[in-house]
C-alpha cells in the first residue's frame, strides 16, 4: 500500500501494489494519480541514445525540398530560426526553443537520470534532474512541428513543386521513439528506485513515501 | 510521521502536503518551505497562484488585440509587401480550397488562445467570489486548456518553416511580421497561466464556502 496525494485535487488516496499496464486513479476528480512504466531503465536509456542520434540529422537534413526555376533548394528544421533570430528574436527563440531544445534537453535529463539508477549511482542534484524532466516534457512540441510540417507543405503546394527531404524522414522516426519515451516516461517509478535507495542508506528518515 | 493519512478526506484537512517533485508526503506544521526527502521548496498550496495567474492573463488579452490587428507574416512578392493578419491568412486559404488547413489554423490560433483566457477567466472568478460550479466540470476545462495549449505554437512553426522555405528562393520571400511577436508573447503568458494556477484551489473554495 502507498498513499498519495492527488496532485490536481488534493484527495488522499491509498493505493496497492500497481502492476505494469495499470495506471491509479484519484476517486474524486479521476486524474490518473500513479503511472507503472513498460521500460525499466536500461531500456529507456536505449531508447534515449537512439533518439538522440537521430536528433542530429533530423535538425540538420533538409524536411522539404523546393523545385522552383530548376533550381532544388531544401529546407531544414533548425534553418526558420536562425532566419529571423535579428529580425524577429522573439518568435525566433521560441521556435527554437519548443522544436530543439527542449526536446533535446528533455532526453538528455531521461537518459542521464536512467543512467544513475542504472549504474546504482545517485549524485545530489539527481532530485533537480528529475524536477527538470517533469517541466520540459510541457515544453517539448514535435508533435506540434510533425503537424504543421504538414500545414506547410499542403499551403507551398500552390507555389512550387515540392520533394520531402531525406531529414523528413529522420523527423518522423524521432517523433516516433520521442512519444514512446514520453508516453512511458514515469516520474513516480523513478522517484520510487530513488526513495528505496535513501531508505536503505538513511533509515532514520521518518517520513512515509 | 506522527500521524497516518485517512483515506477518502483532503490532505489540507489533515495538515498534509505532498511534494510536488518527489510526491512525498510530509506535514506542512512541520516542514514549512522544504520538503523532507527531496529538500526542494514546498508550499502547501502553489504560491501567488491566483494573482500571477490573474496577471498572466490580463497580459494575454492585451497583447490578443495587437497579435490580431497587426500582420502576423508579410510575403514579398515581386517587390510588394503582402501583409497577412491571422484572419486574412484563414481567409486566404478558404479561397484557395483548403477549407481543412483554415480550420486546423483557425482553430489553434484563433480558438485555442482565446478559450484559455475565457476558461482560466472564469474558473479564477468562480473561485474569487466562491460560485458554486461543478468542480470536477471546472478541473476538466482546466484539464482541457492545459491538453490544448501547446497546439496553438502551430502557426508559430508553419511562420518559420514558410520563411525558411521561401527565403531560400529569389522570387518570393516571407518574413514575420509585428503580430507574430504579439502572438508569441500571447501563447508563452498562456501557457504559464495555465501552469501556474493550482487546481487544488477549486477544492479548498467548495469545502470552505
Amino acid at each position: 500500500m502507498k498513499t498519495i496525494i492527488c496532485r490536481h485535487c488534493d484527495m488522499v488516496s491509498k493505493i496497492p501494489f500497481i502492476s505494469r499496464k495499470h495506471v491509479a486513479k484519484c476517486s474524486r476528480c479521476n486524474s490518473t494519480v500513479y503511472k507503472n512504466t513498460k521500460f525499466n531503465p536500461p531500456a529507456m536509456l536505449a531508447l534515449c541514445l537512439t533518439a538522440l542520434f537521430i536528433c542530429y540529422p533530423a535538425f540538420i537534413l533538409p524536411l522539404i525540398s523546393l523545385h522552383m526555376l530548376k533550381i532544388t533548394e531544401g529546407t531544414a528544421l533548425i534553418d526558420g530560426p536562425l532566419m529571423f533570430l535579428h529580425s524577429d528574436p522573439i518568435v525566433a527563440i521560441t521556435v527554437f526553443f519548443c522544436a530543439v531544445v527542449a526536446p533535446v534537453l528533455l532526453l538528455l535529463s531521461i537518459a542521464y537520470s536512467s543512467l544513475c539508477i542504472m549504474i546504482n549511482h545517485y549524485p545530489i542534484y539527481l532530485p533537480k534532474v528529475f524536477k527538470l524532466t517533469r517541466a520540459l516534457i510541457h515544453w517539448s512540441m514535435l508533435d506540434v512541428y510533425m503537424l504543421s510540417i504538414l500545414v506547410s507543405i499542403s499551403k507551398l503546394l500552390h507555389y512550387a513543386d515540392l520533394y520531402v527531404g531525406i531529414g523528413f524522414y529522420f523527423f518522423v522516426a524521432l517523433l516516433l521513439v520521442d512519444m514512446t519515451i514520453i508516453a512511458n516516461y514515469s516520474n513516480d517509478y523513478y522517484w520510487k528506485l530513488f526513495h528505496q535507495r535513501n531508505h536503505e542508506h538513511h533509515n532514520q528518515l521518518k517520513v512515509n513515501c | 510521521m506522527s500521524k497516518f493519512a485517512v483515506n477518502g478526506r483532503s490532505a489540507i484537512e489533515q495538515g498534509l502536503q505532498a511534494c510536488p517533485i518527489c510526491t512525498c508526503i510530509s506535514e506542512f506544521k512541520v516542514y514549512p518551505d522544504h520538503c523532507p526527502v527531496c529538500r526542494n521548496t514546498i508550499s502547501v498550496r502553489k504560491k501567488n497562484s491566483l494573482q500571477l495567474t490573474w496577471a498572466l492573463i490580463i497580459t494575454a488579452a492585451i497583447l490578443l488585440i495587437p497579435a490580431n490587428l497587426f500582420p502576423i507574416t508579410i510575403l514579398l512578392k515581386n517587390g510588394t509587401e503582402n501583409p497577412d493578419t491571422i484572419f486574412s491568412g484563414i481567409s486566404s486559404l478558404i479561397k484557395t480550397g483548403m477549407p481543412g488547413i483554415a480550420i486546423i489554423v483557425f482553430f489553434a490560433s484563433f480558438v485555442v488562445p482565446i478559450l484559455k483566457i475565457l476558461i482560466l477567466t472564469l474558473i479564477s472568478l468562480s473561485i474569487h467570489f466562491k460560485w458554486n460550479l461543478s468542480t470536477t466540470k471546472q478541473l476538466y476545462a482546466h484539464k482541457a486548456i492545459d491538453f490544448i495549449g501547446k497546439w496553438s505554437v502551430l502557426d508559430l512553426f508553419v511562420i518559420s518553416i514558410m520563411s525558411a522555405v521561401f527565403n531560400k528562393g529569389v522570387l518570393l520571400s516571407v518574413y514575420p511580421g509585428t503580430g507574430a511577436s504579439a502572438f508569441t508573447l500571447v501563447i508563452i503568458t498562456t501557457l504559464f497561466a495555465t501552469r501556474t494556477f493550482d487546481t487544488r484551489l477549486i477544492w479548498d473554495t467548495t469545502n470552505n464556502g
